[in-house]
Protein backbone atom coordinates (compact mmCIF):
# COMPACT_ATOMS: atom_id res chain seq x y z
CA UNK A 1 0.00 0.00 0.00
CA UNK A 2 2.64 2.29 0.92
CA UNK A 3 5.27 1.52 -2.13
CA UNK A 4 1.84 2.09 -4.22
CA UNK A 5 1.41 5.70 -2.78
CA UNK A 6 5.10 6.33 -3.32
CA UNK A 7 4.82 5.27 -6.48
CA UNK A 8 1.97 7.23 -7.20
CA UNK A 9 3.73 10.37 -5.78
CA UNK A 10 6.79 9.82 -7.72
CA UNK A 11 4.72 9.61 -10.47
CA UNK A 12 2.83 12.99 -10.21
CA UNK A 13 5.84 14.65 -9.05
CA UNK A 14 7.54 13.58 -12.70
CA UNK A 15 4.79 15.46 -14.36
CA UNK A 16 5.09 18.34 -12.68
CA UNK A 17 8.79 18.27 -13.08
CA UNK A 18 8.53 17.74 -16.68
CA UNK A 19 5.50 20.12 -17.30
CA UNK A 20 5.98 23.30 -15.28
CA UNK A 21 9.30 23.04 -13.26
CA UNK A 22 11.97 21.84 -15.53
CA UNK A 23 11.01 23.77 -18.50
CA UNK A 24 11.59 26.96 -16.74
CA UNK A 25 15.36 26.06 -15.59
CA UNK A 26 15.96 23.76 -18.81
CA UNK A 27 16.19 24.70 -21.93
CA UNK A 28 13.42 22.87 -24.38
CA UNK A 29 15.40 19.97 -25.77
CA UNK A 30 17.51 18.72 -22.62
CA UNK A 31 14.19 18.53 -20.85
CA UNK A 32 14.42 14.50 -19.70
CA UNK A 33 11.59 12.32 -20.01
CA UNK A 34 11.31 10.63 -16.54
CA UNK A 35 7.87 8.76 -17.47
CA UNK A 36 10.28 6.84 -20.23
CA UNK A 37 13.08 6.39 -17.63
CA UNK A 38 10.14 4.93 -15.14
CA UNK A 39 9.11 2.90 -17.90
CA UNK A 40 12.31 1.44 -18.22
CA UNK A 41 13.00 0.72 -14.18
CA UNK A 42 9.88 -1.16 -14.41
CA UNK A 43 10.73 -3.08 -17.34
CA UNK A 44 13.87 -3.97 -15.63
CA UNK A 45 12.89 -4.34 -12.37
CA UNK A 46 8.57 -5.46 -12.08
CA UNK A 47 6.25 -8.57 -12.79
CA UNK A 48 5.44 -8.24 -16.65
CA UNK A 49 1.75 -8.37 -16.74
CA UNK A 50 0.70 -5.70 -14.75
CA UNK A 51 4.41 -3.71 -15.69
CA UNK A 52 3.35 -3.99 -19.55
CA UNK A 53 -0.23 -2.14 -18.80
CA UNK A 54 1.51 0.45 -16.59
CA UNK A 55 4.21 1.17 -19.33
CA UNK A 56 0.93 1.78 -21.59
CA UNK A 57 -0.24 4.27 -18.80
CA UNK A 58 2.96 5.96 -18.67
CA UNK A 59 3.12 6.69 -22.32
CA UNK A 60 -0.90 7.51 -22.17
CA UNK A 61 -0.19 10.22 -19.38
CA UNK A 62 2.84 11.70 -21.42
CA UNK A 63 0.33 11.92 -24.10
CA UNK A 64 -2.19 13.72 -21.85
CA UNK A 65 0.62 16.23 -21.77
CA UNK A 66 2.30 16.18 -24.90
CA UNK A 67 1.25 16.69 -28.78
CA UNK A 68 -1.93 16.00 -29.92
CA UNK A 69 -2.22 12.46 -30.84
CA UNK A 70 -3.51 10.47 -27.68
CA UNK A 71 -2.32 6.99 -27.83
CA UNK A 72 1.10 7.50 -29.64
CA UNK A 73 3.68 7.46 -27.06
CA UNK A 74 1.56 4.59 -24.65
CA UNK A 75 2.04 2.59 -27.59
CA UNK A 76 5.73 3.33 -28.14
CA UNK A 77 6.00 2.43 -24.10
CA UNK A 78 4.66 -0.51 -24.11
CA UNK A 79 6.10 -1.97 -27.32
CA UNK A 80 9.88 -1.08 -25.82
CA UNK A 81 8.54 -2.11 -22.30
CA UNK A 82 7.85 -6.09 -23.76
CA UNK A 83 11.44 -5.69 -26.15
CA UNK A 84 12.84 -5.02 -22.69
CA UNK A 85 11.39 -7.75 -20.14
CA UNK A 86 11.95 -10.39 -23.27
CA UNK A 87 15.59 -9.76 -22.77
CA UNK A 88 15.85 -8.54 -18.95
CA UNK A 89 16.51 -12.51 -17.69
CA UNK A 90 19.43 -12.28 -19.87
CA UNK A 91 20.62 -8.88 -18.14
CA UNK A 92 22.28 -7.75 -14.80
CA UNK A 93 19.06 -5.51 -14.06
CA UNK A 94 20.70 -4.24 -10.60
CA UNK A 95 23.61 -2.80 -13.17
CA UNK A 96 23.43 1.22 -12.87
CA UNK A 97 25.80 1.10 -15.90
CA UNK A 98 23.33 -0.70 -17.84
CA UNK A 99 20.36 1.27 -16.59
CA UNK A 100 21.59 4.28 -18.28
CA UNK A 101 22.55 2.44 -21.46
CA UNK A 102 18.89 0.61 -21.67
CA UNK A 103 17.52 4.63 -20.83
CA UNK A 104 19.44 5.31 -23.86
CA UNK A 105 18.30 2.44 -26.29
CA UNK A 106 14.76 3.34 -25.08
CA UNK A 107 14.89 6.68 -25.43
CA UNK A 108 16.06 6.19 -29.41
CA UNK A 109 13.54 3.23 -29.99
CA UNK A 110 10.96 5.87 -28.46
CA UNK A 111 11.49 8.84 -30.61
CA UNK A 112 12.29 6.07 -33.82
CA UNK A 113 8.41 4.48 -32.79
CA UNK A 114 6.91 7.98 -32.43
CA UNK A 115 8.63 9.44 -35.82
CA UNK A 116 7.36 5.91 -37.55
CA UNK A 117 3.70 6.64 -36.24
CA UNK A 118 3.35 10.20 -36.95
CA UNK A 119 4.74 9.81 -40.34
CA UNK A 120 2.47 6.56 -41.32
CA UNK A 121 -0.65 8.12 -39.39
CA UNK A 122 -0.47 11.82 -39.18
CA UNK A 123 0.48 14.69 -41.63
CA UNK A 124 3.30 16.65 -39.51
CA UNK A 125 5.71 18.10 -42.14
CA UNK A 126 8.94 18.91 -40.30
CA UNK A 127 8.69 16.76 -37.56
CA UNK A 128 11.69 14.74 -38.76
CA UNK A 129 13.67 17.55 -38.70
CA UNK A 130 12.64 18.75 -35.32
CA UNK A 131 13.12 15.41 -33.69
CA UNK A 132 16.61 14.79 -35.49
CA UNK A 133 17.40 18.31 -34.41
CA UNK A 134 15.99 17.55 -30.70
CA UNK A 135 17.65 13.85 -30.55
CA UNK A 136 20.77 14.14 -29.69
CA UNK A 137 20.11 16.47 -26.08
CA UNK A 138 17.12 14.74 -25.10
CA UNK A 139 19.06 11.05 -25.03
CA UNK A 140 22.07 13.11 -22.62
CA UNK A 141 19.17 14.15 -20.15
CA UNK A 142 17.57 11.00 -20.37
CA UNK A 143 20.94 9.26 -19.42
CA UNK A 144 21.51 11.80 -16.90
CA UNK A 145 18.28 11.27 -15.58
CA UNK A 146 19.23 7.72 -15.25
CA UNK A 147 22.32 8.06 -13.92
CA UNK A 148 20.44 10.00 -10.85
CA UNK A 149 17.87 7.35 -10.70
CA UNK A 150 20.44 5.09 -9.73
CA UNK A 151 21.81 7.33 -6.89
CA UNK A 152 18.52 6.84 -5.53
CA UNK A 153 18.01 3.81 -2.55
CA UNK A 154 15.19 2.10 -4.26
CA UNK A 155 17.59 1.09 -7.20
CA UNK A 156 20.00 -0.26 -4.70
CA UNK A 157 17.14 -2.24 -2.89
CA UNK A 158 16.33 -5.82 -4.36
CA UNK A 159 13.11 -5.99 -4.34
CA UNK A 160 10.55 -6.26 -6.79
CA UNK A 161 8.92 -3.38 -7.68
CA UNK A 162 4.88 -3.28 -7.18
CA UNK B 1 47.10 63.23 85.33
CA UNK B 2 44.11 62.22 83.41
CA UNK B 3 43.03 66.00 83.08
CA UNK B 4 46.27 66.97 81.52
CA UNK B 5 45.99 64.27 79.09
CA UNK B 6 42.41 65.52 78.20
CA UNK B 7 43.75 69.09 77.61
CA UNK B 8 46.69 68.06 75.90
CA UNK B 9 44.84 66.27 73.44
CA UNK B 10 42.62 69.32 72.65
CA UNK B 11 45.67 71.42 72.38
CA UNK B 12 47.13 69.29 70.08
CA UNK B 13 43.81 69.05 67.98
CA UNK B 14 43.49 72.70 68.46
CA UNK B 15 47.09 73.17 66.93
CA UNK B 16 46.86 70.36 64.04
CA UNK B 17 43.49 72.59 63.00
CA UNK B 18 45.17 75.80 63.25
CA UNK B 19 48.01 74.75 61.68
CA UNK B 20 46.01 73.24 58.78
CA UNK B 21 44.18 75.99 58.31
CA UNK B 22 47.38 78.15 58.38
CA UNK B 23 48.05 76.02 55.39
CA UNK B 24 45.33 76.05 53.91
CA UNK B 25 45.21 79.93 54.13
CA UNK B 26 48.99 80.29 52.86
CA UNK B 27 48.29 78.24 50.00
CA UNK B 28 45.30 79.92 48.78
CA UNK B 29 46.40 80.86 45.16
CA UNK B 30 48.01 84.47 44.53
CA UNK B 31 48.73 83.09 41.37
CA UNK B 32 47.84 79.51 39.87
CA UNK B 33 51.37 77.79 39.80
CA UNK B 34 51.80 74.56 41.59
CA UNK B 35 53.73 74.83 44.60
CA UNK B 36 56.82 72.47 45.69
CA UNK B 37 54.34 70.13 47.54
CA UNK B 38 52.29 69.97 44.62
CA UNK B 39 55.06 69.41 41.95
CA UNK B 40 56.58 66.43 44.50
CA UNK B 41 53.57 64.63 44.69
CA UNK B 42 52.75 64.88 41.00
CA UNK B 43 56.09 64.02 40.06
CA UNK B 44 56.07 61.12 42.67
CA UNK B 45 52.21 59.77 41.19
CA UNK B 46 52.74 60.65 37.75
CA UNK B 47 54.73 56.94 36.84
CA UNK B 48 52.18 55.62 38.25
CA UNK B 49 48.74 57.37 37.35
CA UNK B 50 49.84 57.05 33.81
CA UNK B 51 49.44 53.21 33.27
CA UNK B 52 46.57 53.51 35.70
CA UNK B 53 44.29 55.86 33.45
CA UNK B 54 45.28 53.71 30.68
CA UNK B 55 44.43 50.31 31.89
CA UNK B 56 41.25 51.84 33.34
CA UNK B 57 40.23 53.44 30.06
CA UNK B 58 41.07 50.04 28.78
CA UNK B 59 38.88 48.42 31.24
CA UNK B 60 36.21 51.18 30.97
CA UNK B 61 36.27 50.38 26.75
CA UNK B 62 36.04 46.79 27.97
CA UNK B 63 32.83 46.97 29.81
CA UNK B 64 31.40 49.68 27.04
CA UNK B 65 31.89 47.04 24.28
CA UNK B 66 30.85 44.23 26.76
CA UNK B 67 27.68 46.00 27.24
CA UNK B 68 27.27 46.96 23.44
CA UNK B 69 27.78 43.29 22.33
CA UNK B 70 25.15 42.27 24.84
CA UNK B 71 22.48 41.35 22.15
CA UNK B 72 24.27 42.08 19.04
CA UNK B 73 24.19 38.41 17.78
CA UNK B 74 20.41 39.00 18.16
CA UNK B 75 20.26 42.03 16.54
CA UNK B 76 22.39 40.55 14.07
CA UNK B 77 19.90 37.94 13.17
CA UNK B 78 17.21 40.13 13.42
CA UNK B 79 18.88 42.61 10.62
CA UNK B 80 19.27 39.89 8.48
CA UNK B 81 16.01 38.78 8.43
CA UNK B 82 15.03 42.51 7.92
CA UNK B 83 17.48 42.56 4.97
CA UNK B 84 16.00 39.13 3.44
CA UNK B 85 12.63 40.55 3.47
CA UNK B 86 13.59 43.60 2.04
CA UNK B 87 15.37 41.53 -0.61
CA UNK B 88 12.48 39.54 -1.21
CA UNK B 89 10.03 42.80 -1.24
CA UNK B 90 12.19 44.39 -4.03
CA UNK B 91 12.23 41.24 -6.06
CA UNK B 92 8.39 41.27 -5.80
CA UNK B 93 8.63 44.54 -6.16
CA UNK B 94 10.57 44.32 -10.06
CA UNK B 95 8.36 41.34 -10.55
CA UNK B 96 4.84 43.50 -9.85
CA UNK B 97 6.09 46.01 -12.00
CA UNK B 98 7.12 43.60 -15.01
CA UNK B 99 3.95 41.87 -14.75
CA UNK B 100 1.90 45.17 -14.60
CA UNK B 101 3.23 45.71 -18.24
CA UNK B 102 2.98 42.85 -19.13
CA UNK B 103 -0.60 42.59 -18.16
CA UNK B 104 -1.06 46.42 -19.34
CA UNK B 105 -0.12 45.44 -22.64
CA UNK B 106 -2.09 42.50 -22.64
CA UNK B 107 -5.38 45.16 -21.58
CA UNK B 108 -4.57 46.70 -24.20
CA UNK B 109 -4.87 43.87 -27.14
CA UNK B 110 -7.95 42.87 -24.96
CA UNK B 111 -9.42 46.66 -25.79
CA UNK B 112 -9.17 45.96 -29.50
CA UNK B 113 -10.49 42.72 -29.73
CA UNK B 114 -14.24 42.95 -30.20
CA UNK B 115 -15.13 39.60 -28.62
CA UNK B 116 -15.09 38.43 -24.81
CA UNK B 117 -11.84 37.08 -23.88
CA UNK B 118 -10.59 35.55 -20.55
CA UNK B 119 -7.04 35.83 -18.76
CA UNK B 120 -5.04 32.82 -18.49
CA UNK B 121 -2.08 32.23 -17.26
CA UNK B 122 0.33 29.29 -18.54
CA UNK B 123 0.77 26.62 -16.13
CA UNK B 124 2.84 23.96 -17.82
CA UNK B 125 4.79 23.52 -21.07
CA UNK B 126 4.81 19.84 -23.52
CA UNK B 127 5.91 16.39 -22.28
CA UNK B 128 8.33 16.45 -25.40
CA UNK B 129 10.62 18.75 -27.11
CA UNK B 130 8.84 18.62 -30.52
CA UNK B 131 5.22 19.48 -30.01
CA UNK B 132 4.63 22.91 -29.42
CA UNK B 133 1.72 22.92 -26.77
CA UNK B 134 1.16 24.58 -23.33
CA UNK B 135 -1.21 24.22 -20.70
CA UNK B 136 -3.34 26.73 -19.35
CA UNK B 137 -5.23 27.46 -16.11
CA UNK B 138 -8.67 27.58 -17.29
CA UNK B 139 -10.68 25.24 -18.69
CA UNK B 140 -14.60 24.15 -19.82
CA UNK B 141 -15.73 25.23 -16.16
CA UNK B 142 -14.40 29.12 -17.11
CA UNK B 143 -16.13 28.61 -21.05
CA UNK B 144 -13.37 26.93 -22.78
CA UNK B 145 -13.75 24.90 -25.64
CA UNK B 146 -11.98 23.30 -28.29
CA UNK B 147 -10.71 25.16 -31.28
CA UNK B 148 -10.96 29.06 -29.61
CA UNK B 149 -8.11 31.40 -30.10
CA UNK B 150 -5.70 32.34 -27.90
CA UNK B 151 -3.41 35.70 -28.56
CA UNK B 152 -1.06 37.20 -26.38
CA UNK B 153 -0.24 41.16 -26.11
CA UNK B 154 2.12 40.98 -28.77
CA UNK B 155 -0.13 38.37 -31.05
CA UNK B 156 -1.17 35.13 -32.17
CA UNK B 157 -0.38 32.47 -29.53
CA UNK B 158 -2.32 29.52 -31.28
CA UNK B 159 -5.58 27.76 -30.96
CA UNK B 160 -7.10 25.15 -27.93
CA UNK B 161 -6.83 21.86 -28.45
CA UNK B 162 -7.70 19.57 -25.48
CA UNK B 163 -9.70 20.99 -22.53
CA UNK B 164 -10.47 19.44 -19.44
CA UNK B 165 -13.08 21.19 -16.70
CA UNK B 166 -9.82 23.51 -15.11
CA UNK B 167 -6.87 22.92 -17.87
CA UNK B 168 -6.81 23.16 -20.98
CA UNK B 169 -4.15 22.88 -24.02
CA UNK B 170 -2.75 25.28 -26.34
CA UNK B 171 -1.35 24.02 -29.58
CA UNK B 172 1.03 27.00 -30.48
CA UNK B 173 1.57 28.65 -33.72
CA UNK B 174 5.35 27.32 -33.89
CA UNK B 175 4.04 23.69 -33.99
CA UNK B 176 4.34 21.78 -36.96
CA UNK B 177 0.62 20.60 -36.92
CA UNK B 178 -0.78 24.25 -36.30
CA UNK B 179 -2.13 26.23 -39.30
CA UNK B 180 -3.21 29.48 -39.49
CA UNK B 181 -4.83 31.53 -42.53
CA UNK B 182 -2.99 34.65 -42.82
CA UNK B 183 -2.41 37.80 -45.10
CA UNK B 184 0.53 39.91 -45.79
CA UNK B 185 -0.84 43.54 -44.55
CA UNK B 186 1.00 45.24 -46.91
CA UNK B 187 0.41 43.42 -50.14
CA UNK B 188 -2.50 41.49 -48.82
CA UNK B 189 -0.91 37.98 -50.59
CA UNK B 190 -2.66 34.96 -48.45
CA UNK B 191 -1.44 31.64 -47.31
CA UNK B 192 -1.47 29.64 -44.48
CA UNK B 193 0.89 30.23 -41.02
CA UNK B 194 2.96 26.76 -39.95
CA UNK B 195 4.70 26.06 -37.57
CA UNK B 196 7.96 24.73 -38.22
CA UNK B 197 9.05 23.59 -34.50
CA UNK B 198 12.16 25.76 -32.97
CA UNK B 199 10.16 29.07 -32.56
CA UNK B 200 10.06 29.68 -36.20
CA UNK B 201 6.60 29.32 -38.91
CA UNK B 202 6.69 29.51 -42.61
CA UNK B 203 4.27 31.07 -44.77
CA UNK B 204 3.03 28.42 -46.95
CA UNK B 205 0.93 28.08 -50.38
CA UNK B 206 1.82 31.70 -51.05
CA UNK B 207 2.57 31.69 -54.87
CA UNK B 208 5.59 32.72 -56.28
CA UNK B 209 4.59 36.29 -58.59
CA UNK B 210 2.92 36.90 -54.86
CA UNK B 211 4.64 40.29 -53.51
CA UNK B 212 6.30 38.80 -50.39
CA UNK B 213 9.29 41.42 -48.77
CA UNK B 214 11.22 40.57 -45.87
CA UNK B 215 9.84 42.79 -43.09
CA UNK B 216 6.33 42.35 -44.36
CA UNK B 217 4.30 41.73 -41.40
CA UNK B 218 1.90 39.07 -40.90
CA UNK B 219 -1.91 39.07 -40.10
CA UNK B 220 -4.45 36.52 -39.71
CA UNK B 221 -7.12 36.53 -42.21
CA UNK B 222 -9.84 35.78 -40.59
CA UNK B 223 -10.45 33.02 -43.03
CA UNK B 224 -11.70 29.49 -42.00
CA UNK B 225 -13.43 31.69 -38.97
CA UNK B 226 -10.89 30.60 -36.10
CA UNK B 227 -9.61 33.81 -35.95
CA UNK B 228 -10.65 37.27 -36.15
CA UNK B 229 -8.96 39.16 -38.62
CA UNK B 230 -6.35 41.74 -38.28
CA UNK B 231 -4.55 39.93 -35.37
CA UNK B 232 -0.93 40.30 -36.07
CA UNK B 233 1.34 36.62 -36.05
CA UNK B 234 4.89 38.13 -37.11
CA UNK B 235 7.20 39.34 -39.30
CA UNK B 236 8.70 37.95 -42.47
CA UNK B 237 12.06 36.86 -41.98
CA UNK B 238 13.19 35.59 -44.91
CA UNK B 239 11.76 34.85 -48.93
CA UNK B 240 12.98 31.77 -51.11
CA UNK B 241 12.13 31.79 -54.54
CA UNK B 242 13.09 29.11 -56.72
CA UNK B 243 12.97 28.39 -60.36
CA UNK B 244 11.12 25.82 -60.03
CA UNK B 245 7.66 25.67 -58.06
CA UNK B 246 4.69 26.89 -57.78
CA UNK B 247 5.39 28.30 -54.29
CA UNK B 248 7.65 30.69 -52.82
CA UNK B 249 9.34 30.02 -49.11
CA UNK B 250 8.50 32.48 -46.59
CA UNK B 251 9.94 32.34 -42.82
CA UNK B 252 8.30 33.67 -40.01
CA UNK B 253 9.29 35.26 -36.83
CA UNK B 254 6.27 35.29 -34.47
CA UNK B 255 5.24 38.12 -32.69
CA UNK B 256 4.27 36.73 -29.31
CA UNK B 257 7.34 35.36 -27.31
CA UNK B 258 6.40 31.78 -27.16
CA UNK B 259 8.95 30.85 -25.24
CA UNK B 260 8.28 32.84 -22.42
CA UNK B 261 4.84 32.91 -22.52
CA UNK B 262 3.15 33.45 -19.39
CA UNK B 263 -0.50 35.35 -19.91
CA UNK B 264 -2.64 35.64 -22.52
CA UNK B 265 -6.36 35.61 -23.81
CA UNK B 266 -8.48 33.12 -24.70
CA UNK B 267 -11.01 34.39 -27.35
CA UNK B 268 -14.22 33.57 -26.28
CA UNK B 269 -16.09 33.11 -29.87
CA UNK B 270 -16.66 29.24 -31.17
CA UNK B 271 -15.07 28.62 -34.93
CA UNK B 272 -16.87 29.19 -37.78
CA UNK B 273 -18.77 31.52 -34.87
Amino acid sequence: MIRNAAALFALILAVVLQTSVLPLHVAGPFKPDLLLVAMVYLALRGPVAQGAFLAWTLGLIKDVFSGLYLGLNAFSFLIIFLVITSISDLLYAESGELFVVTVSAATLACVTANLVLLLMLTYTPGITYSMAAGLLPHLLANAFAASLVTLLPVFTSPQEVI
Amino acid sequence: MEIFKKIGFVILAGSAILAALIFYSLNIPHKRSANIVERGVQMVFAPVMKPAARVSGFFEDAWDNYLDLVGVRQENLRLRDEIKGLNARIVSAGEAVIANQRLEKLLGMRGSVREPTLTVSVVGEDLSSWFRTVVIDQGSSSGIAEGMPVIAADGVVGQIVKVAPTTSRVLLLTDHTSGIAATIQRSRARGVVKGKGQGLCSLEFTTRDEDVKVGDLVITSGIGGVFLKGIPIGEVTMVKRGEYGIFQTVTIRPFANIAHLEEALVVLRMPHD
